[in-house]
């Protein structure tokens, strides 16, 4: 999974790679792995991309070399997915994030006689270089290539005579969204927090099937094919930032709307309930105004915020652990605790936390009320979930679960609880990794 | 009776259309520089002529005024209002709607407006510098980093306004970049050309809010308003790309905006009294003809100024015009004899949506948008309910070529501003270019979508400004600076 970001100023004079940085900084949470930004100023291509958060990666040296009046960014969950990938030929330059999984790798391959071991991102945008160097014309090569594409493909690309293109799929599993900023430039991003973080305004979603074509002179957009909604349930509940809106719902509202859900449906008597940091924060907080329980600060995290869930190895995850959950120890001291959770996947960091509360602090009762459905499968379209096998929900009931982790009681809601949360129709959205549709 | 409209594009082909309405069939001649189709059509239909030539230069006008015995002149654009075309045409003795070149400086020049406004303490100005030297405009924006619009002091046919949010600290660097690039520009080029103005740019501050258009006729002394429209900027989509002279506009039911409350309309009415009797003051002399407020509700004020116009709107006059019942010619007669003040104009119940139609180009580079052929099928539009202003265009040969600049108008009405929208975008393509051309235009505009926005964005503007008013403190500026104390800026 990536984050992506294009920038395309109608006014030469603007230099965006700043801004494009700082959108990546407001992304950074869909990726940790990599960070790349490219830019144009309509002759030339210029790419700079590394390991790390978007903050280690770009230097102020960088930033001042990157010039152009267009551009685009990326942050990658995937340590070998490294974009923004820019690919040539003769003449023509093509630049390109991508955020999915293409589905027709084999069809694709065959068609334009590119390798298929490629990953997606470069896969996809070997492809597209193909179609401009055949039709010389970027936004019929980006029309057909999406036209062709099977799967789930957000795209932003670009190419080195000022032109754009944007494209959500059909399904707009994974958010992308457009804004813009006064007379002087159009912004795509996967989140909208990216958008109010440039300071640029919101306009709205980038709708399922829905294609984009930027120059100087025009910006088009043309339905390319007719949508087959299937928003992704994931991002409400964990991926997204609270303060994005995707698909026209707000990410809190659907947050808060779960924190109720579990205070009618999942009530446990406590003295005290607590949040993890940072997602499950508004859960424990509507819980508590629904049922009256205190709620408190438990935790605070040392050095970087780190998304502990999609860090590719067991060590890191462990690591990011610790640092994020020093527990408060007033908080929990004699107390019956009720601890609330985005997401428990592989069960070892509410174990290692329920051992830290129950036997070094002494809470005198330890529940857990998960505001996600069970995670039982990985992702078919190319978010970051474990292998099924080491998902903790796809082998033990609750009760087991409880056993295990070394709580009272354990929960956690189902996939019909979280579809009335985010309130959108069921079947425009995608439960698979929940074991649903 | 002979009337002779200056100007040819889609706001005089509606104006020539009021005309044509006349119950005292007028006959109708032109003048403008390019072969307007619609406005053609008119002509030889009341046994009038188009005759092509310069609408800025004032003998040329005046001859032709003279030649063909015209009873009345009426300009539709700003350009010969600021060569001084009314001007010989009064000294002349001919009958003429339109400021003349010393009133038209409320539109021509942004700096002089403000400065009016100031003088006279008339609401809805805002805070504004005025640079004459391009080291004092860039000396300015390096101490003071804020929310701007950088424009040219002259009207530059809409080009060159720069509206920068400077809010978030991190990204000041950047700002100050385009800022201080923008403003050499506008000295180097967009303002290089003209010499009829001593200030060269305007730094304002920036404002937020629904912007709107109430287009105003005048004696110089009573000012009559038009319904308000609701023009959009911006060249693309979703109100993206670069600012335009406008895509499209609307008008809704109850001749009203469904964003703007009869008190605002009202409020803005006066602000437009009061700065026309301002500029009677100022200037002098008197004037008679047509000016407009581009308006915006803004946090500062409520109604606010943003420019004026010594014109209707293009495209806002689209939206208006054909919805007027009250005889053209009766209008000019009154405000000729000075008694407007007897006129009540009346206005069909209509809502309405212009969208224009731009070959792609506009509005940077019009070299490539000029000379295009276009083809409009006026029958499938008008079975549609549509109805079609001929704009940027110029009938050459037989055929039409465009201009480089919006090159017709699609006007709809209905029962609602959504309806009216949904017939101007089914009408939309029958509108094309023979060589293949790309035209673009605002599907949004008219849409729930889009409607729902602006009603949003006027009821946070109108929160704000109604919280102020309650305090006292419209139209003033209080801050605390730490180590200097309280600041009061009264506006």
């Amino acid at each position: 999974m990536s984050g992506l970001i294009g920038i395309f100023a109608f006014d030469e004079l603007w230099n965006v790679s700043r801004i494009l940085y700082y959108g990546l900084l407001g992304l950074q949470h869909r990726g940790q792995e990599n960070a790349g930004i490219a830019t144009s100023n309509g002759e030339t291509i210029q790419v700079f991309k590394g390991e790390g958060l978007v903050e280690q990666v770009f230097r102020e040296k960088i930033l001042m070399e990157l010039r152009g009046w267009y551009g685009i960014g990326a942050v990658s969950a995937d340590p070998n997915d490294k974009q923004p990938v820019i690919v040539s030929d003769d003449s023509k330059q093509v630049a390109l994030v991508f955020s999915g999984k293409i589905l027709n790798k084999q069809e694709l391959a065959a068609k334009y006689n590119v390798n298929t071991e490629l990953i997606d991102a470069d896969f996809v945008a070997t492809c597209l270089l193909k179609e401009y160097s055949e039709t010389r014309d970027f936004y019929e090569a980006g029309l057909n290539l999406v036209k062709n594409l099977r799967g789930i493909s957000n795209i932003i690309a670009i190419n080195n005579a000022g032109e754009m293109i944007v494209y959500r799929d059909e399904f707009g599993l994974k958010p992308l969204v457009v804004g813009s900023f006064g007379f002087d430039y159009g912004a795509f991003a996967s989140e909208s927090c990216a958008i109010d973080v440039i300071g640029a305004d919101l306009k709205g979603d980038v709708h399922p099937g829905e294609f984009y074509y930027l120059n100087q002179y025009t910006v088009e957009r043309k339905q390319v094919k007719e949508p087959r909604p299937k928003y992704c349930a994931y991002e409400y509940v964990y991926l997204a930032r609270p303060d994005s809106r995707i698909n026209g719902v707000w990410i809190y509202d659907v947050r808060r709307k779960i924190g109720e859900i579990l205070a009618e449906k999942y009530r446990v008597d406590a003295d005290v309930v607590v949040g993890i940091p940072d997602t499950a924060i508004p859960f424990s907080m509507a819980y508590a105004n629904k049922t009256n329980t205190p709620v408190e600060l438990g935790f605070i995290s040392t050095g970087r915020k780190i998304r502990t869930a999609i860090k590719p190895n067991q060590f890191e995850r462990l690591i990011g652990v610790q640092l994020k959950l020093n527990p408060i120890k007033p908080v929990f001291r004699n107390k019956r605790v009720l601890i609330i959770d985005d997401s428990v996947v592989r069960g070892t960091t509410t174990k290692n936390t329920v051992s830290l509360l129950r036997n070094r602090i002494g809470a005198k009762e330890v529940h857990i009320r998960v505001g996600s459905p069970r995670i039982v499968s990985g992702c078919p379209y190319g978010v970051e979930i474990p292998p099924e096998d080491e998902l903790i929900a796809a082998h033990l009931s609750e009760e087991e679960v409880a056993t295990v982790v070394g709580a009272d009681s354990f929960c956690w809601i189902t996939n019909d609880d979280l579809v009335k949360a985010i309130g959108l129709r069921k079947e425009n959205i995608c439960l698979k990794c929940f074991g649903g549709e | 009776m002979k009337v002779l409209i200056v100007g040819g594009g889609s706001r005089e082909h509606a104006i020539t259309d009021a005309f044509y309405r006349s119950t005292h069939d007028p006959r109708i001649y032109a003048i403008s520089s390019n072969a307007n189709p619609g406005i053609l059509r008119i002509c030889k239909e009341t046994g009038g002529e188009l005759i092509k030539g310069k609408i800025t230069d004032p003998v040329f006008v005046a001859d032709t005024a003279e030649r063909i015995g015209a009873d009345l002149v009426f300009i539709g654009p700003e350009e010969p209002l600021f060569h001084g075309v009314p001007d010989k045409l009064e000294n002349r003795g001919i009958p003429v709607i339109g400021l003349n070149s010393k009133a038209s400086e409320i539109e021509k020049s942004k700096a002089f407006m403000r400065q009016l406004m100031w003088k006279y303490k008339i609401p809805g100005r805002l805070r504004f510098k005025a640079f004459k030297s391009i080291e004092d405009a860039l000396a300015y924006i390096e101490e003071y980093a804020e929310s701007v619009a950088i424009k040219p002091a002259r009207q530059a046919g809409g080009k060159g306004v720069k509206v920068i949010a400077d809010i978030q600290a991190y990204l000041r660097k950047v700002k100050e970049e385009i800022k201080k690039k923008h403003t050499e520009r506008i000295f180097s080029s967009i303002m290089a050309k003209y010499r009829d103005i001593e200030d060269k740019i305007l730094i304002e501050e920036k404002v937020e809010g629904p912007e709107y258009t109430i287009q105003c006729i005048t004696d110089g002394e009573t000012v009559l308003a038009f319904p308000p429209v609701q023009d959009n900027k911006h060249a693309f989509e979703m109100e993206m790309g670069p600012e335009t002279g406008g895509m499209g506009s609307i008008s809704g039911r109850g001749n009203m905006l469904p964003f703007l409350t009869k008190e605002e309309y009202r409020e803005s009415i006066k602000i437009i009294e009061s700065v026309v009797k301002a500029l009677r003051k100022e200037i002098g002399q008197e004037f008679r003809g047509v000016i407009s407020g581009q308006m915006m509700l803004t946090m500062v004020w409520g109604p606010t100024i943003i420019e004026f116009y010594a014109r209707f709107g293009d495209p806002e006059g689209v939206n208006v015009l054909p919805l007027l019942e009250t005889d053209m010619i009766d209008i000019c007669e009154a405000i000729l004899s000075k008694k407007l003040h007897k006129i009540k104009l009346r206005f069909r119940d209509r809502a309405t949506v212009v969208k224009a139609i731009a070959p792609r180009g506009y509005p940077n580079r019009r070299d490539l948008a000029r000379n295009h052929p276009l083809i409009v099928d006026e029958d499938k539009i008008g079975k549609l309910g549509g109805r079609v202003f001929y704009g940027s265009v110029d009938l050459v040969n037989g055929k039409m070529l465009t201009g480089g600049s919006r090159a017709v108008e699609i006007y709809a009405e209905g029962e609602s501003i959504e309806e009216a929208a949904e017939i101007a975008e089914k009408c939309v393509a029958f509108v094309r270019t023979e060589d293949g051309w790309g035209l673009f235009h605002r599907s949004d505009i008219g849409s729930p979508f889009s409607l729902r926005r602006m009603i949003e964005l006027a009821e946070l503007v109108r929160s704000v400004y109604t919280y102020r008013k309650s305090r006292g403190i419209l139209g003033k500026y209080i801050d605390w600076i730490p180590g200097r104390g309280k600041i009061v800026y009264e506006f």
